[in-house]
């Protein structure tokens, strides 16, 4: 009952703690989108400030007790309504536990598989402006090209135009000794919950010894081939280099 | 693939709803908080109308005095419930808030602009909470659809977070006022934030299991796609002031109904709100709330999609 009583304000301070360091480090670009992390800021804010309320009249109620005893037994209880059962306290703390144990990490080819890499992610395109095309080819990002790939109505003109894009690596049986990967990103527009895996196949003779879900910063020339009947852009790459993962590693649509 | 990464993506996607959801809900048990120490329930009887359909009225547009999603929506109806709300009102508040609000009306606006989805999304969603909650206003004995724990005070049970009486004489003092309510916040978070929790993880471990591009495959079906974004507002349990982005995303490629079921039905019924819901409902009731909803807004999606040229 004590331990449970002092758990309740602990646990809401802890979690106000974790949401101000993944908002301070960072880490909330792993969760969801940017635009939406100031919310982060405001449950941070929340939960300190029932946390520390919460610990503050705790220390003051048992000084209370120390110096009148327990004379009103249902004191405690009449302030403070029930005390958390201890499995409410452990759901609660399992965020917390997941958050701290589990080592943050975005998505990566794992959640690929249950999702699907899309090459020609249509609908991306419709929260899309055509700016995209005005962008210097090898400023676009995988998204950028995506989104271009599907404005375009005739494919060939990708023929021979430059690329500068970071991903990670995605293999999956269709690339096993073919010289082949794809370049990756997950792009979402809230939170990772509705994370849609969009990418660009490299052609890169040393595409096997390239690690899943590796860094890759691809650089290269489009050649549009025949991929399984359809004509598609295919970065040949003149180099590919292992990188650092973004500090964004999602890109927002 | 291994263990770690597939832990990895799973505390992830888990983490993800979470941290999206948890300041609505924390948001939702402040405004509860602050409804039990400075409302009354004279306040409450004051506003309502006597007249069932009147309330039912007034109950779809409570959204705008409370502007809350679906996970701050279930913590201030309980506590309305407390302070004498007609439990049908209150199946209209629930249903109708998460999108009657300013908040997502700016959210909707920024992602559709006006158009026929703001629109359609706002006149649907009112039709569906209203016409459901004169359903649940033909209920004999209403107090008998809400778990007892809801009604606290009111079923004179002592196991609810609020200490102070149910009804007042006068207002409390500011500050012992909003100390008092930042207690029943923490208490009510407790209470709630556990069917959060357990929710997100629910549509973590779906969102795990269930291939979205074979959803994607069935999107211009006028059918199919009203039945696929059915299911993807329930898996996804994305939070309503935010969904009008995701469904965005689906504009595209999936059929105007289909995105209007998407838009209605989700801010409605989702893993987490239905979670969030048997903290409030006894679950024959949660069931309804699930049922009727989802045939609505899939029926409205279908002949929409058949009959309508958008």
């Amino acid at each position: 009952m004590q331990l449970r009583k002092w758990l309740q304000p602990v646990l809401l301070l802890s979690l106000g703690l974790y949401f101000l360091s993944i908002v301070l480090t960072g880490r909330i670009s792993l969760y969801v989108n940017e635009r939406f992390g100031w919310l982060s800021w405001i449950a941070a804010g929340i939960f300190l400030v029932l946390g520390v309320v919460g610990i503050v009249e705790l220390r003051r109620e048992s000084v209370d007790d120390h110096v009148h005893g327990h004379e009103e037994p249902t004191h405690a209880g009449h302030r403070h309504g029930p005390v958390p059962s201890w499995p409410s306290l452990a759901l609660v703390g399992l965020p917390l536990l997941l958050g701290l144990l589990v080592p943050a990490r975005p998505l990566g080819s794992s959640a690929v598989s249950t999702n699907g890499v899309s090459t020609g992610f249509s609908a991306i395109q419709a929260s899309g402006s055509p700016t995209q095309l005005e962008v210097a080819p090898t400023d676009r990002n995988i998204l950028d090209w995506v989104r271009v790939f599907n404005s375009s109505s005739n494919v060939e003109e990708f023929n021979g135009q430059p690329a500068d894009v970071i991903g990670f690596v995605y293999r999956d049986a269709r690339f096993e000794a073919s010289g082949q990967f794809m370049v990756a990103r997950f792009a979402i527009s809230c939170c990772v919950a509705d994370a849609s895996a969009i990418g660009v196949i490299v052609q890169w003779p040393k595409a096997s010894a390239l690690a899943q879900d590796s860094w890759v910063l691809v650089q290269g020339k489009f050649s549009v081939q025949d991929v399984g009947g359809q004509r598609a852009p295919i970065l040949v790459a003149d180099a590919v280099d292992l990188t650092t993962q973004p500090e964004h590693p999602y890109l927002y649509p | 693939m291994d263990i770690g990464s597939v832990l990895g993506t799973f505390s992830t996607r888990f983490l993800g709803v979470f941290i999206e959801a948890v300041p609505f809900l924390l948001l939702g048990t402040l405004i509860s908080g602050l409804i039990a120490v400075f409302v009354s329930n004279d306040d409450l009887a004051r506003v309502m109308p006597r007249n069932p359909v009147a309330a039912t009225l007034v109950g779809s547009m409570l959204g705008f005095v409370f502007p809350v999603c679906e996970c701050g929506v279930v913590p201030v109806t309980r506590r309305l419930y407390q302070k004498g709300l007609p439990v049908s009102v209150g199946v209209t508040f629930l249903l109708a808030a998460p999108v009657m609000n300013p908040i997502v009306l700016a959210s909707t606006y920024a992602a559709f602009g006006w158009g026929p989805v703001l629109i359609g999304r706002y006149v649907i969603s009112w039709i569906m909470a209203v016409t459901i909650g004169l359903l649940f206003s033909l209920q004999n004995q209403p107090q008998r659809l809400v778990t007892p724990q809801a009604l606290g005070t009111i079923s004179g049970g002592s196991v609810d977070a609020v200490p102070a009486p149910a009804i007042y004489t006068s207002r409390p003092p500011l500050l012992p006022g909003l100390k008092q309510a930042l207690r029943v916040a923490s208490g009510e978070f407790y209470e709630m934030g556990r069917y959060l929790i357990i929710g997100a993880f629910l549509a973590a471990v779906m969102q795990t299991l269930i291939p979205q591009e074979a959803l994607k495959g069935l999107a211009t079906n006028p059918v199919n796609s009203v039945l696929a974004m059915a299911a993807l507002a329930f898996v996804l349990s994305v939070c309503s002031t935010v969904d009008s982005f995701v469904a965005l995303s689906f504009a595209r490629t999936f059929t105007p109904g289909s995105l209007l079921t998407f838009l209605t039905f989700g801010p409605m019924v989702d893993i987490k709100s239905t979670m969030l819901y048997l903290g409030v409902y006894r679950w024959r009731v949660v069931l309804y709330i699930i049922i009727l909803p989802l045939l609505m807004s899939m029926l409205i999606g279908i002949w929409l999609n058949l009959n309508v040229r958008f």
